[in-house]
This record gives structure tokens, sequence and C-alpha cells, in this order.
């Protein structure tokens, strides 16, 4: 075997009493692609920060290239000897062109003092060309899709000389067709030589890309393993340390003579969707799925009043009523968990107690308007034991939560209110499995104790494992119900959101 | 080979394209009204008075591309200009050179103090400018003076350096020239326009405007690039101050502080099409949006607007500006297929 281009031999690490990693060992070989996966908190993104140099760890050796860098190796160092890492966010200048960005990292460790543009097109178009990539090297970053952007940062750390790439979470933020696109892109690499590290969450996309599998648990290595010999519950198995067990979910609402919550007739919102007939019944899953921009999440946040419908109606109970506002949604009893749990539904800098008591505010006033200390803590203990939030104290700042947590506590925030419809768009995007199973969980419990609940989610394997029913929107239409998900098979609701069967199927 | 089609769309989608119309449009206007205003003499002038502005603006330009806003500018400007008018006077030194060398060193020390909050301790350019301009003019007025020098009493240089021209030209209105105003804020552009667009140094400016952690992972020495940004801004800053009492022939310490020349100039930044958040602009579109600026400000009058009414005016031609900018930036967004949902808050 080749002399190994990364080596971290026990390498030791701990925040603040808590061991983040503990004595792990990892080696990569030239053109090799490894997977690290682990839950959220296993230590991956700590032992990723070691070997780039942002965080130094407390005991353990790194050796890159074969040279010996101890317990810790600068930054500058790491990329010199050809470690490049591309966080999630990239690093990448909106504002700059796609030139620039791939270049001019390069030209600042060459200390030059004047901007070549010829050059820098030049490089920036011949390693695009080594890609096999067709992008437009003058074009603004912020004209460039997700997976283009991301083409560009590792055009970027190949113009630095990059011999190992490490990726956190490149599929994240990527349709299904892109990831593909970028794995093509990662083979060519590794015919050149090229190593890369892909830190990931999905683990369809583990046993599709990976030489060899590195799984970390709780800070400690459990092992490497060959990809071909993993299956997903083994993997599941080794991250988790237990056997998920999935239970699918059935609920018949005109048998059961479960109560009719929500409904809408002809729901129209100009270019976003248009008659949208929908009903909740207390007790089901309701799954909602389609394309990005097919208007489900705009229709979700006209329920919740953030994005008013100008026509049709929307009634709770069977009465018609006006929602245009997120106080009246709460009126009725409705509840949103957003997309996007940093912008909308966390103060990631208050404690996880007043995050999750602030939609219950009002209830917790006693006479003088002020809160009531003992009733706000009644009610964050009651959530924080319910949805089995992993913390030290509900006294510390949201942030310092692992992604899978952070989820929990929105989730704890928008059952505060004890809804009776409660809408979940993307609740699973970027938990790792074992997060997500108990997310699961969480909802099936939810409408076993009489809410009703919509899904909305782009993963059909999560439609199946979670709803009851399935309704698949297309262009601001709901154009597919599948009201017995147990006797559907996944890939037919999959080919009505990918469009190719256009009828109005009902099973 | 130019594919008149496709030039002809980026012509569309270019900010500055719509300001060359904007001006056009008003021109025409002022033409129409009065015949005094498509005269040598009176194009001339404007250029003549415009200049200053110009500079500022290069100035306040350069900052906000840094993802700075510096306010400070007037205040050093007219620092700059009195300390070295009061100099001359006291040593009786009369030279030009030495002007504009006291007034640049005033200035770029100034924007130092300014770039030392900033990156020492991490403060906004805003608040750190605020409260610098009150203390820079505060000293000012304490410790150097609170006298007017009018022209009689102002160094012969200065004058002088306020009647030379670049190019000289007969006309049936007499012999005329383009002031050396307009000379040197053609270096400025241009010398500006080279570091920004040609140096490693101007592309980190754009760089921290547009992510200063991603620009600092990069490799740039954030902290440095700040300290020159500031510095250049107080530079600028004192060669204002000497083209501006040598326009007015009056020295006083509360000119340009004291009048509209902040509010002209963020106005002219912001029309010319510079995001206030940063990292993008350019030098072509703050010029035009200068000029726009500068035309309205002195025409106004030969449409029957009131003085009083001027800057009302100026307000109203800002805010339209401004509007039709920010629909004409989310029209784009639109276009390219992002989600326009207004989300509440």
């Amino acid at each position: 075997m080749a002399e190994p281009i990364l080596e971290v031999r026990n390498i030791s690490k701990s925040y603040a009493g808590v061991q983040a990693l503990r004595d792990v060992s990892m080696s990569v070989a030239p053109g090799e692609v490894r997977c690290l996966v682990g839950e959220n908190g296993s230590g991956k993104s700590t032992l990723i920060k070691t070997i780039g140099g942002a965080v130094v760890a407390d005991a353990g050796e790194i050796v890159i290239g074969g040279t010996s860098f101890g317990s810790s190796v600068h930054p500058v160092e790491a990329i010199r000897h050809g470690i490049q890492i591309i966080y999630q966010d990239l690093s990448l200048f909106p504002n700059l062109s796609v030139a620039e960005n791939i270049s001019l990292n390069g030209m600042i460790e060459q200390s030059r003092r004047l901007a070549n543009w010829k050059e820098m097109r030049r490089i920036a178009q011949d390693t695009l060309d080594q890609l096999d990539e067709n992008i437009d090297v003058d074009m603004p970053l912020d004209h460039c899709s997700m997976a283009q952007r991301q083409i560009v940062a590792i055009s970027r750390a190949l113009t630095q000389g990059a011999k190992l790439i490490i990726m956190d979470e490149p599929t994240s933020a990527i349709t299904a067709e892109d990831v593909s696109r970028l794995f093509k892109t990662v083979r060519q690499l590794n015919a050149q030589g090229v190593a890369m590290v892909f830190v990931s969450h999905k683990l369809d996309e583990v046993f599709e890309i990976a030489d060899t599998v590195t799984v970390l648990r709780d800070g400690q290595k459990v092992g490497d393993y060959p990809a071909q010999e993993l299956d997903e519950d083994k993997l599941t198995f080794l991250m988790s340390g237990q056997n998920l067990e999935f239970k699918p979910f059935t609920f018949d609402p005109e048998a059961e003579g479960a109560p009719l919550l929500l409904e809408t007739r002809a729901l129209s919102l100009r270019d976003q969707f248009s008659d949208v007939d929908l009903k909740i019944y207390g007790g089901e899953v309701v799954g909602l799925t389609g394309l990005v921009g097919s208007g489900r999440t705009e229709l979700a946040l006209s329920l919740f009043g953030l994005n008013p419908a100008d026509h049709g109606e929307i009634l709770v109970d069977g009465k018609p009523v006006k929602i245009t506002g997120p106080q009246d949604a709460k009126r009725y009893g409705i509840s949103y968990l957003p997309e996007d749990r940093h912008g909308q539904g966390l103060f990631e800098d208050q404690t996880i107690a007043d995050n999750v008591v602030v939609t219950v505010i009002d209830r917790l006033r006693e006479f003088l308007g002020l809160v009531d200390n003992r009733k706000r803590e009644g009610v964050w203990r009651q959530w924080i034991e319910r949805l089995r939030v992993k913390t030290p104290s509900a006294q510390n700042m949201v942030s310092t939560l692992s992604g899978g947590n952070q989820q929990r506590v929105v989730l704890a925030k928008w059952l505060a209110p004890e809804p009776r419809v409660f809408i979940l768009d993307g609740p699973t995007i970027g938990v790792d499995v074992v997060s997500k199973a108990r997310i699961h969980d969480v909802v099936q419990e939810l409408a076993r104790s009489g809410i009703g609940v919509l899904v909305i989610s782009d993963e059909v394997t999560e439609i199946m494992q979670v709803c009851s029913r399935a309704l698949v929107m297309q262009e601001g239409r709901i154009v597919a119900e599948f009201k017995d998900l147990q006797s559907v098979d996944g890939s037919e609701i999959s080919k009505v959101i990918a469009r190719e069967e256009n009828a109005e199927v009902v099973s | 080979m130019i594919d008149v089609n496709k030039t002809g769309r980026k012509l569309l989608q270019r900010h500055e394209t719509y300001l060359v119309l904007l001006i056009l449009v008003f021109s025409a206007i002022i033409a129409n009204a009065s015949d005094a205003f498509l005269t040598s003499g009176n194009l001339l002038s404007v250029l003549r008075g415009g200049s200053g502005i110009g500079i500022l603006a290069v100035a306040f330009f350069v900052a906000l591309i840094g993802g700075g806003i510096d306010i400070s500018f007037p205040a050093i400007a007219i620092s700059g200009q009195y300390i070295a008018i009061r100099t001359m006077l006291a040593l009786q030194l009369d030279s030009i050179g030495i002007a504009f060398l006291i007034s640049i060193t005033v200035g770029i020390v100034f924007g130092l103090i300014n770039a030392f909050f900033i990156t020492r301790f991490r403060i906004q350019a805003m608040i750190v400018t605020l409260a610098t301009s009150s203390l820079f003019h505060g000293a000012l007025l304490e410790f150097v003076g609170t006298d007017s020098v009018n022209v009689g009493r102002l160094p012969t240089s200065i004058t002088d350096f306020g009647r030379m021209t670049v190019f000289q030209f007969q006309t049936a209105e007499g012999p005329q020239g383009l002031s050396i105003f307009v000379g040197i804020l053609a270096v400025v552009v241009l010398a500006t326009w080279f570091l920004l667009q040609h140096t490693m140094l101007g592309r980190g400016i754009y760089a921290i405007g547009g992510d200063a952690e991603g620009a600092k992972r990069a490799g740039f020495n954030v902290t440095r690039i700040q300290y020159f940004i500031f510095g250049y801004v107080g530079f600028l800053s004192g060669i204002m101050g000497i083209i501006h009492v040598a326009l007015i022939r009056y020295a006083h310490p509360a000119n340009i502080v004291g009048d509209n020349t902040l509010l002209r100039v963020i106005a002219a930044v912001i029309l010319g099409g510079t995001s206030i958040t940063g990292g993008r602009g350019t030098l072509t579109g703050t010029m035009l949006g200068v000029l726009l600026i500068v035309l309205v400000d002195r025409h106004l009058i030969m449409l029957g607007v009131p003085p009083a009414w001027t800057n009302f005016f100026v307000g109203v031609v800002i805010v339209v500006g401004v509007v039709a900018t920010h629909l004409r930036m989310k029209f784009e967004k639109h276009r390219r297929g992002e989600l326009t949902v207004e989300r509440a808050h």
C-alpha cells in the first residue's frame, strides 16, 4: 500500500470537561474515498477541524504526507502539505467572479501585489476543464447554483495543490441529480490520486461513493469498515449502538371517526399555488411532498398566516376562518415548524428554556403582567423531558447544542402552545439517522394523542416511514394522493414527483 | 464579432445605463427651461464645483466596498484644510505643495485613528466614525480656533491654485479652461480604479466587503487592509479640504461639516448603485451618481424651484433613485428564480 497521505494517531480533545474526541486514529491513502459518519455530537467536526488546524488537540499526533506535526498543525502548514477542508458554508465570496473565487487563495499565498485577471481566468478555466465542468468563469458567484458553488470550492482547493479534500456534508444542500454529478467529479479526482474525506449523514450516499467508512460514536472510533460489507441497518447500529426499528404508521380517519380539524377549499395564491383542497384529520400524519418550487412550503406558510392566500377558504372545525398572520394561526391551534431552523426557528444566543417558553409567554403571566417563574419552569421541564433534549442544563445557550438537539428544542417550542394542527417543514434536514428516528417517533406519538400533523419533506423514504397518507404537489397544485402508504411502493411516489407520471393518482 | 443582442441585454442589466438615461432626461428638461444650461461656461463650472464632492464620493465608496460606513470624511476634510491654512498663516508659508502636505498628513493620521478603533476593538465603522467625527471637529475648534479666514487673508498660493486650469480654449464668451480640480478628480478616479481592479489589495477590499471571515480564511491580512481603507479615506479627504478652500476662497472650521456635504456624498454613492452592505458597486456608477446629484443641486433654480426647496427635491431624487434600485435588484433575483416569499419576523 502506498504511503498514507494523512495519518492521525491517538487524538484526544476535550472542551470544558466534555470529551469530544478520545484516542481517535485514522489513516487515508492517496486516491481513496473515505466517509466519516457518526451521530450529531459524535466528534466528526472536531476531528476534521483538528486535521485542518482550526482546533488544537490535547494529545496525539498528526502526520501529513510523512511529516509529523505533533498534536497540532498550523492551518497554513496543513494547506501547504495538501490538506483542504471545504466547510458547509464553502467560504466563497458571493460578490466576486467564479475566476477570482477559484484563483485568489493561490495568488495570496504567492504574495502577489497585482491582480492578473488573464492569469486568474486561465487558472480557473484550466481547473474547471480538468473537472469537465462548464461554468462561465466571469459569472458572479451569486448567480451560481449551490452545486456550481461546490465545484468552485473544489476547484479552488485543487489550485492550491490539494492532495486530500475534506468535505463537510456536501450533499445536504443540493439535489439528487447534482449529487451524482458531484460524485462523478470525485471519482475523476480519485483517478488523479486526490483523496477525499466526506462527512455525511446520508447513508445511501455513503454506500454509493465510499471505499471505506470510518464510524465515530461519542468521541471514540468504532472502526473502519469496507463499504461493501455494510448495509444501512448495520451502519445505523454502529453509529447508535442500538437497533432502530422502523414502525410504519397507519390511520384511517373514516374508520376511526376522527374529527376534521383543518380544511382548505380551492385555496390559491397568485404565482405560488392554486385550487388546493386539503383535509387534515385529528390523529393522522399527512405527508406533503414535491420538488422545490412546487408550492409546498408556500402553502404551509399560508396555513400559518405568513404568506396569506388570496383566494379560497380555510376552515377550522368546519367553520370558515381568516388567517392573515401567525397570531391568527396560533389562536386556531395551528403551529408551524420552519424549514430553516437557524433563521426562523431559534434564538441561538438565548437559553434553551427561554426558547421553549417563548411561544406560550402570554399564558405564563400572572397579575401585573410578570412571568410566573414556577409555571415557566413547568413548561420547559415537561418538554425537555418529553423530547429528551440532551443537555447538562436548560439554562445553557441553544447554540451549545448539536444539530439534532437543536431540532428537538424547535419542536418543543412549537409544541408548548399545545397545537391541534402541527405543520413540520423539513423536520429532519441536517440531522443524523438516530435523531431522525427519534423525531419520527415524536411525530407519531403526537398524532396518537389526537393532533393532526402535516409533514413536508423531500425524501420519499421519510414520507413512507412517518406518514399515514401522502399528497404530491406539482407547479402549485396537488396532483396525487396516496391514501394508504402501506400498499404503495416508494418509487411510485418518486415518479409522480419527477412528473414521469402525471395522472390524478388515488390509491 | 459583437453580438448586438447580447450586448444590449447586458447594457439593460447594468445600473449605470439607467443613471445615464436619468441624467440625460434631467439635462434635457433643464436645457429646455433655460438657455444658460448648455453653455461651456456653465458646464465647466458644474465640473469644477462638483470635483470636491466627487473625491469624497470616491473615499466613501472605497470604505463601503470594504464593508464599512465611514462618515467622518467631512470632519477630516475640514480639519486638514483649516489646520493647513492656519499653519501657513502662522509660519508665513505660502506654497500649495505645503498646503496639500499638511492637509493630507492630518487626513491620513485621522483615518488611521479610525482604523485603530475599528480593528482593535472590532467596532462597526459607522459607530466609530460617528464618535471620531465629533472628536476631530471638537478638537479642531478647541485647539486650532474658530476664526474665519477670508479671501484677503488667504495665502495667495491657494487663490492662484483655484484659478489653475489643465486645458484652455477660446469661446465666444472669451477664454475658458477646465479647472485643475477636475484633473485631480480624474487622477484620483483612475488611481482608485487601478487599485481596486488590478491590485491584490483592491481585490482584498472587495473580498472583505463580501465576507470578512472568508477573506481572513483565504489568507488576506484583514487588519492591514482595513488600516489602508480608512487611511485612504483620510488621504482623499485631505485633498478635498484644500480643493474646497481654493474653490470658495474662504476658510472656516464649520465649513463642510456644517452644510449638506455628508448627505450629498452618501446619496451620490448609493444612487450610483453601491450596496450599503458592502462588496458590490462600481466607480463609474459612483461618478454618475455624483454628476446627477450635482446637476440637480445646482440647476433646480433654473426650473423655477425656490432655493429653499432644493433640499426637498434632492431628497425626492434620492428616495426615487434608491427605491428604483431596490425594485430592480428584486426583479433581477426574481428572474433568476429565487424564492421571493416575504416572510414575517
